[in-house]
């Protein structure tokens, strides 16, 4: 593991913003984690638990209170100049969550996507309605969408048009948030497959944000699990699947439907309740406890953990 | 128990051979739009004439902008030629006063004449009369009320007829109200355009940057909106004199300040907005963020502002005029022939219902244009209605 090389590192990543006047809201707390070359890292969590906040302070679309974000070992957290923002933006892409406002009214299909063409250089008009055509065909659109609006499409439609957008500049990296949860079944499996195919393609890592483990636990390398702007839980992604520790986790996991209708009806839900935590007396830290699974929490909760790992989970009864 | 369970023998007994992995597997390709993709400045022409009363609206603005062109120079008179003895005519269009409508028919009403008296040719010559009414006895006298076609009665020939008859000076009301439409649309198009170029750029500014420096700029137009108009067009008039430069400086001190808000407001609004946002995530530089995708979004407020400024310009023009401080004679506006109107309204009201008219129909056409041109540049609008 230790070998692989290491493409995004988070240190103790906070972002906070403010609400009223000295009061913060805490939307990032203390993240840490890496993100090795090439691989699939899905963060899943509760709504409202910070992971586009997450993605978009990776991407610099905000800046963070506190905590270093290193991009191929370069540090792109901090002020920005010229170079580093340009270095983001040509490595970095993101997939906006909502694919209704995330395309300019204003703009033909042709132009959204053609934008980071000619700032990257590529001003020819011919070679940019080239390459539009080449990328709407792989995400499964007509040339002759290209001339129009972005109202004149599906949800589902819009979202493969921001896909389009986010790929076009051929990324090393790419955050996607929630890029399926807008969709309905049917689509969304054709999303992923194509996110897949251009992962395998062009060599991408992805990070893919979602809010439910049943989407990302069948084609994550690693799964990180966030909750109230914290990392509780990280590790392979069978590895979270099998044992999973943090309570937030299993609940995540109790919450999975099953397609056998029988288990899914005897199956017990598990309520993840905050307040069992007792951080008083001790200070809870972000702890590996296998190589590879890390997960947050108070040094006699880590003790507990290792016992749980020991004598095997089984969550579900 | 699970299905699975259950049936565990019979389930474990199928080799892995036979299981197939269920999946679509053909690529995704969406049909293709029914409706035929049009240029831009097609579809925007297309939406425009959709609107039936913008362009009736446009039509009217254009018959008002080529009689303001071309109508001082349509009859004989010139906009400063005084006849001291043809002062406040009544309005006359041969052709029309032909057809006995009561109307441009050079009528004016001479009150309390000798009833006796009508058929003298020489106090009533070349039978100007037109109509004789309200007959009543005063002092056993037969007194009646006689409308007579002015120009006839003192003898001026048709060819020199004023068709919106003159003011007191005699000067020709036609040539002036164009002329003066001409002077009002001037100062009103170039007051606006210049209102909207400055406010864009410092609502902009403000608006995209924030913070600290939205704060400076936002005070500076407090303190400019807190001078009243009066004195800085006042202040004006002292420096540099009465006159177009004088008006239109006038309307533009302190009048950009609502568009320069209302931009900011819009900045504001789509700042945030995701698709700035990842557009901002592609590398896209302020000035494309804002030119390219926050100022087409905010198209429509300030299109429609701004149409609604020119008549209001216009208004603005009026009031300087009405407390002296317009142009000066012999020059006109709108706003001077309303004024000099005012005073003679109870007896000739023609001189102020011409250029009322027209203020009038400004108004509402350069409202109903603006919502028309706003529709028309909506893209998304395409295909409603
Ligand atoms: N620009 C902002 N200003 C203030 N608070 C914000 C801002 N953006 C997000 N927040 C707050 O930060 C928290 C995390 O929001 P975030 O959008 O990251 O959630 P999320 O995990 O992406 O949720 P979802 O699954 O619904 O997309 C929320 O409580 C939200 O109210
Ligand atoms: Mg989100």
């Amino acid at each position: 593991m230790a070998e692989r090389e290491k493409i995004l590192e988070i240190k103790n990543l906070c972002m906070e913003f403010p609400v009223k006047r000295r009061e913060k809201l805490k939307a990032l707390n203390n993240v840490t984690f890496d993100i090795y070359k090439g691989e699939n890292f899905g963060l899943v969590g509760e709504s409202g638990c910070g992971k586009t906040t997450l993605g978009r302070t990776i991407i610099r679309l905000y800046n963070p209170t506190s905590g270093e974000i290193l991009f191929n070992g370069r540090s792109i957290s901090g002020k920005l100049n010229k170079d580093t923002r340009k270095y983001v933006t040509d490595n970095i892409a993101m997939i906006f969550q909502d694919p209704i406002s995330s395309l300019n009214p204003r703009m033909t299909i042709q132009e959204i996507i053609a934008e980071g063409l000619s700032i990257r250089g590529i001003k020819n008009k011919e070679e940019q309605r080239r390459m539009v055509v080449e990328i709407l065909d792989k995400v499964g659109l007509l040339p002759e969408h290209a001339a129009r609006y972005p109202h004149e499409f599906s949800g589902g439609q819009r979202q493969r048009i921001g896909i389009a957008r986010a790929l076009i500049l051929n990324p090393s990296f790419i955050i996607a948030d929630e890029p399926v949860s807008a969709l309905d079944v049917s689509i969304q499996a054709q999303v992923i497959k194509l996110l897949l195919e251009m992962k395998k393609i062009m060599g991408l890592t992805i990070l893919f944000i979602a809010h439910d483990l049943s989407v990302v636990k069948y084609f994550s390398d690693r799964i990180g699990v966030m909750c109230k702007g914290q990392l509780v839980e990280l590790g392979d992604a069978d590895e979270v699947y099998k044992n999973p520790l943090h309570p937030y986790t299993r609940a995540l996991l109790s919450a999975i439907p099953e397609p056998d209708p029988i288990r899914e009806k005897k199956k017990k839900r598990l309520y993840y309740d905050p307040q069992i935590h007792d951080y008083s007396k001790e200070s809870p830290e972000f702890v590996e406890i296998t190589p590879g699974h890390f997960v947050y929490g108070s040094p006699s909760e880590i003790e507990q953990y290792r016992i749980d790992l020991k004598e095997g989970i089984n969550i579900f009864n | 128990m699970t299905l699975y369970e259950d049936n565990k023998e019979l389930y474990d007994s199928i080799p892995a051979e036979k299981f197939k992995r269920v999946e679509r597997d053909e690529a995704i390709h969406d049909a293709k739009f029914q409706t035929k993709p049009i240029c831009f400045l097609k579809d925007v022409w297309l939406r425009f004439t959709k609107n039936k009363a913008s362009v009736c609206a446009a039509i009217v603005i254009l018959i008002i902008a080529v009689l303001a062109i071309f109508g001082p120079g349509m009859n004989r008179f010139k906009y400063d030629e005084q006849y001291p003895d043809r002062v406040n005519m009544p309005p006359k269009i041969p052709a029309i006063a032909n057809l006995n409508l009561g109307i441009f028919d050079g009528g004016y009403v001479l009150k309390n004449r000798q009833y006796d008296s009508i058929s003298d040719t020489t106090k009533y010559p070349n039978d100007c009369i037109i109509n004789v009414t309200n007959p009543q006895v005063v002092n056993g006298v037969r007194m009646v009320d006689v409308e007579v076609d002015y120009y006839k009665y003192l003898g001026i020939s048709d060819d020199e007829c004023y068709w919106f008859g003159s003011d007191y000076l005699g000067r020709d009301i036609w040539t002036r109200l164009w002329r003066g439409a001409r002077m009002s649309l001037i100062i009103a198009v170039v007051s606006v355009a210049c209102n909207v170029v400055i406010g864009l750029l410092y609502g902009s500014i403000a608006g995209y940057y924030g913070g600290t420096v939205d704060m400076i700029l936002m005070r500076i137009t407090e303190i400019l909106n807190a001078f009243p108009r009066i004195v800085i067009v006042t202040l004006f008039v002292m420096v540099a004199g009465t006159g177009m430069f004088s008006i239109i400086m006038a309307l533009i001190i302190k009048d950009w300040v609502p568009t320069a808000r209302m931009i900011r407001s819009q900045f504001y609004r789509f700042k945030g907005s995701e698709y700035v946002l990842a557009a901002r995530t592609l590398g896209v530089r302020d000035m494309a963020l804002i030119f390219r995708h926050i100022l087409p979004n905010s198209m429509g407020p300030i299109i429609t502002s701004s149409m609604i400024a020119v008549p209001t310009a216009i208004f603005a023009e009026s009031f300087l005029a009405y407390i002296g401080l317009g142009l000066q004679a012999p020059e006109t506006s709108i706003g001077v022939m309303l004024s000099q109107g005012q005073k003679v309204l109870l007896h000739y009201p023609t001189q102020v219902v011409f250029p009322a008219i027209v203020i009038s129909l400004l108004m509402i056409s350069f409202n109903l244009f603006g919502n028309g041109l706003r529709d028309a540049f909506d893209p998304t609008l395409r295909g409603a209605e």
